[in-house]
């Protein structure tokens, strides 16, 4: 396919009878990648560009970091201006906002459909980057989530990974108050200003605060109602939770042994294992909505996926680059997987040795394999145009939750203020 | 400058998202008005602003006044602990102030210790005491910051002026406000007109230590713009019709402040 | 001295003394901080480690720090410098020569100061699109010379300027370009030295507009790279430190330097 791609655009460029002078200039390209967090996403994509250059050597790739806030400024403020100089070529950008930049500014984003085969890609992934029948991203780390639990306080309140295994909410609450009871420890960290958990929930039922047409989807909407209500009965139970502000906090929370779980997304499994806890953790799948017709135990928080500027010059090769190395270098996967603990949304990299591996932190257990499991289990949902105006809408009411009001005047002010901010 | 700011002007009366708007006349005016979180990010500001600058003027005028004082001693090393603040980096700064008014951090566990409270408070989890917080954190950043303005000005006073004082009898809080207040009143109005202005534009605090919450309790009106612009469907129009709410208090407070400060001939 | 001054000095030192601290702590807790691992920072760790020496080799790995401070020094002193220049002598002409004119348009001045930041940033952008001045010096330091900020600030503290001084120059026969440059400004020594700092400080913590208009990694100034370091998914706060200490250190010094000059200021320089 790449080479079929270089020698039709290597047609064009002699039909269109382009000069040799343009061509050589043509040949020694870079491409720019602006992304966040060097570690992660910089060091995948070091190791893509390194793979690329054994099958276009002309090309180099120069990557530019920033915070991921900082990516989103840039990129927003300098689309608003019209004017194309100096964007990158490619650029990483969070699924729940992919909707959100493709719908506001049209014609910026490149379809990949020609380079990707998007067959080969979890569907939950390719769905949240189409619009229209073309698909713009190619699709990067997957946000599957998964029970973190500290097997050994579990084990002393008497409970083995099977009584984590399909269980629904109202159990897990049961459990945690369980375990409290009998260890001390509170089972997870919450922010009160954070709706993450929330989105778990929702998406988990397969819903989420739109229709698939992209209308607002919160009042009679059983699956909200009840993942709404769910989180209330959480936050009315403090002897289960630990309460934290901001990430930092939140990390520490589970690093440093505060917390006897975390659900979390699996591209949190890397800290998770630098945190010095051998032998100590476990993953399970997450608990499901057991009043939601359908609610499964996999769900999804963050991820993000790369997309190419129609105003790049080399969006020829930055095209080619991510079709070739990303779109189907299962190798590549499992070289990600071991070093950075990046899980793609390749779903053929599933197959490979590294994913297949059982990890000694966690016990023995074949973490991957079954985050992989998961992955292809999460509901596809329709993420919109409008996720982070309800999720203030949804973190305003958090606080009157947690002290007991009633979940249907909630969802009232909920649908309220976000009628009054998506207009 | 100017360009941008007739830009802004004209952008806030175009409606629509992204790149795809129109004029929409009054139609932003329209949306404030109807916006619950408008009002409660304007609450919160009016609330830090009536606070924050009585009292950074206050202090700032206190501590330049001792430390302009050449009896005392180890001038140059307090003057240089104030202004600590001031240049210490946001990063280091927001995440200290998290830890210290974690729910296990060091001042519950202080405040407990001394018997002050029962139980841990949940500083920045609870919307009155995160508003607490921010407080603290804003007139620690930057009250050392006023105290050079009113330190560079307490030098235009010539000391032949306190000598006399001193010589006539005039007791030290006298002097403070029929002497030193007078001469520092053009620098006090600065201070002041610059303090509601930064106070208005409060960002960097909120954004980074309690992000506006929690319950919004925090949002403050350029939180708001910041969020329309970077964080939600971006919609510049409508945050440039915010943002020139922001220059109407300032119209309206600066022309209140140069009316109190006038000169009275 | 009687009893009560006696209480009285003390009292003030007391205070002084908890003011100090209070600003204090958090400085120390950020040299701490750079001895310490990132786990260990996150709890509030308040005691010395030993790993300064792993963090500074770490932060020297991740960040190419001559280009760095070479970039945030070279804007923070080149805007200083004309800012004082240009700002002052506004703010000079404006209490001096003033007209009902001048004054309406200073209070247009003074309202675009209140005008927040976020809402021009676009507009201004596309003007430095369309001069090609994208990632370039010229774009940070240009939009921030004429400080509306700065301007007012000398206006006002040329209030206190004595009228007297200006009379007796235009008697002497010095023009109105000698009388600023050569009474003006050593008079006004403790202004100046006052603006500088705030000055210095505010384009050296500069932070919005440095991230749009610069593109490359060769551009970065020395706050872009503690921002993308401290954002990590996992970030190691332990660098982190490492770089908040550098990046706090010149505008302490240009401090420390110049807060003689409030001393100082404007004793003997009248003569």
């Amino acid at each position: 396919m790449t080479d079929k791609l270089k020698s039709s655009s290597l047609a064009i460029l002699l039909a269109s009878g382009i000069s040799l002078t343009a061509m050589n200039a043509a040949i020694a390209e870079e491409i720019t990648v602006w992304l966040w967090d060097m570690n992660f996403n910089g060091a995948t994509m070091i190791e893509a560009a390194e793979r690329y250059k054994k099958i276009n050597p002309d090309v180099t790739v120069n990557i530019v970091d920033f915070a991921k806030a900082d990516v989103e400024q840039k990129l927003q403020t300098q689309l608003a201006s019209g004017t194309t100089e100096g964007l990158p070529d490619i650029v990483l950008i969070e699924d729940y906002g992919a909707q959100k930049y493709l719908l506001s500014f049209p014609g910026s984003f490149e379809p990949l459909n020609d380079v990707v085969d998007y067959s080969g890609f979890a569907d939950y992934k390719v769905a949240l980057a189409s619009v229209d029948g073309q698909t713009y991203s190619l699709p990067f780390d997957s946000g599957v989530t998964g029970l973190f639990y500290r097997s050994d306080i579990y084990g002393d309140a008497g409970y083995e990974a099977d009584d984590l295994e399909n269980i629904t909410w109202e159990r897990y609450i049961e459990i945690s108050k369980d375990v409290k009871s009998k260890t001390g420890y509170p089972t997870f960290p919450i922010d009160i200003n954070d709706a993450g958990m929330l989105r778990i929930l929702m998406q988990s039922a397969g819903s989420w605060y739109f229709t698939p047409e992209g209308d607002l989807n919160l009042k009679d909407n059983p699956a909200f109602h009840a993942a709404l209500d769910t989180y209330s009965q959480v936050l009315q139970s403090p002897e289960i939770y630990k309460p934290i502000s901001g990430w930092t906090e939140y990390v520490s929370s589970f690093t440093s042994g505060d917390v006897a779980s975390v659900i979390t997304g699996v591209w949190m499994t890397a800290t998770i294992k630098a945190s010095g806890m051998p032998g100590q953790w476990g993953v399970a799948p997450i608990p499901r909505l057991g009043s939601v017709e359908g609610s499964v135990n996999a769900s999804n928080l963050g991820g993000s996926s790369w997309y190419v500027l129609a105003s790049s010059e080399e969006k020829d090769s930055a095209k080619d680059f991510l079709g070739s190395v990303w779109g189907t270098d299962s190798d590549f996967y499992q070289k990600i997987l071991v070093n950075q603990g990046a899980v793609g949304s390749l779903l053929a990299a599933r197959d490979g040795a590294a994913y297949q591996a059982s990890d000694e932190y966690f016990g023995g257990q074949a973490v991957w394999q079954n985050f992989s499991e998961w992955l292809g289990n999460i509901p596809g949902v329709n993420y919109g145009i409008f996720t982070n105006e309800v999720d203030s809408a949804v973190a305003v009411q958090l606080p009157a939750l947690a002290k007991g009001a009633s979940v249907d005047d909630a969802i009232e002010k909920i649908n309220a203020q976000a009628q009054s901010q998506t207009q | 400058m100017i360009w941008p700011i007739i830009w802004s002007l004209w952008m806030s009366f175009q409606t629509g998202r992204g790149m795809n708007t129109s004029f929409g006349g009054f139609s932003n005016i329209k949306r404030l008005l109807g916006d619950p979180v408008f009002f409660r990010a304007l609450v919160n500001t009016l609330t830090f602003l009536l606070i924050q600058v009585p009292v950074m003027i206050f202090l700032g005028l206190v501590l330049a006044v001792v430390l302009n004082s050449p009896t005392i001693k180890g001038r140059a090393f307090f003057r240089t602990a104030i202004f600590l603040p001031c240049v210490t980096s946001l990063v280091a700064y927001s995440i200290l102030f998290k830890s210290m008014f974690a729910t296990d951090g060091v001042i519950n566990n202080t405040l407990i210790a001394v018997h002050l409270l029962g139980d841990p408070i949940s500083w920045l989890g609870q919307p009155f005491y995160a508003k607490v917080v921010i407080i603290l954190a804003i007139t620690w950043r930057w009250t050392g910051y006023n105290m050079i303005f009113y330190l560079a000005a307490l030098q235009n006073i010539d000391p032949a002026i306190y000598e006399a004082a001193r010589i006539d009898g005039v007791p030290r809080r006298a002097q403070f406000f029929r002497i030193i207040i007078p001469i520092l009143k053009p620098v006090i109005l600065f201070t002041a007109i610059i303090s509601t202005i930064g106070t208005l534009q409060l960002f960097d605090e909120v954004n980074n230590i309690t992000a506006g919450g929690p319950a919004d309790a925090t949002l403050t009106l350029s939180l708001y713009i910041y969020n329309l612009t970077f964080r939600f469907m971006p919609s510049f129009g409508y945050a440039a019709t915010v943002s020139y709410v922001i220059v109407l208090l300032v119209a309206v407070l600066s022309y209140v402040q140069f009316f109190v400060a006038r000169d009275r001939k | 001295m009687t009893l009560f001054d006696r209480v009285q000095r003390a009292m003030v030192y007391v205070l002084l003394s908890l003011a100090a601290f209070v600003s204090i702590f958090p400085f120390f807790w950020m040299i701490v901080g750079s001895t310490n691992t990132s786990a260990d920072i996150i709890r509030g760790k308040a005691s010395f480690g030993d790993q300064l020496l792993i963090n500074i080799v770490n932060f020297l790995a991740s960040v190419d720090l001559f280009s760095v401070l070479f970039n945030s020094t070279f804007i923070a002193v080149t805007t200083t410098f004309f800012t004082l220049v240009v700002s002052s002598l506004a703010g000079y002409g404006f209490e001096m020569f003033r007209s009902a004119f001048r004054e309406r348009v200073f209070a247009v001045l003074l309202l675009m100061l209140s005008i927040p930041f976020a809402a021009i940033m676009v507009p201004l952008f596309v003007m430095m699109a369309r001069m090609g001045m994208i990632n370039t010096y010229s774009a940070i330091i240009l939009p921030t010379i004429s400080s509306i900020f700065i301007i007012f600030y000398f206006r006002q503290s040329t209030k206190a300027f004595p009228g007297e001084l200006r009379d007796a120059a235009r008697i002497d026969g010095l023009n109105e370009w000698q009388i600023f440059f050569r009474i003006y400004i050593p008079v006004m020594r403790s202004t100046y030295a006052a603006a500088t700092i705030i000055v210095f400080m505010a384009n050296w913590n500069n932070y919005l507009w440095p991230l749009i208009v610069l593109q490359t990694n060769e551009m970065k100034t020395i706050t872009l790279v503690i921002s993308s370091l401290a954002s990590a998914y996992y970030p190691d706060f332990g660098l982190v430190m490492v770089g908040t200490i550098l990046a706090t250190l010149p505008t302490l010094v240009v401090f420390f330097v110049l807060q003689r000059l409030f001393v100082e200021g404007m004793v003997g320089s009248i003569k």
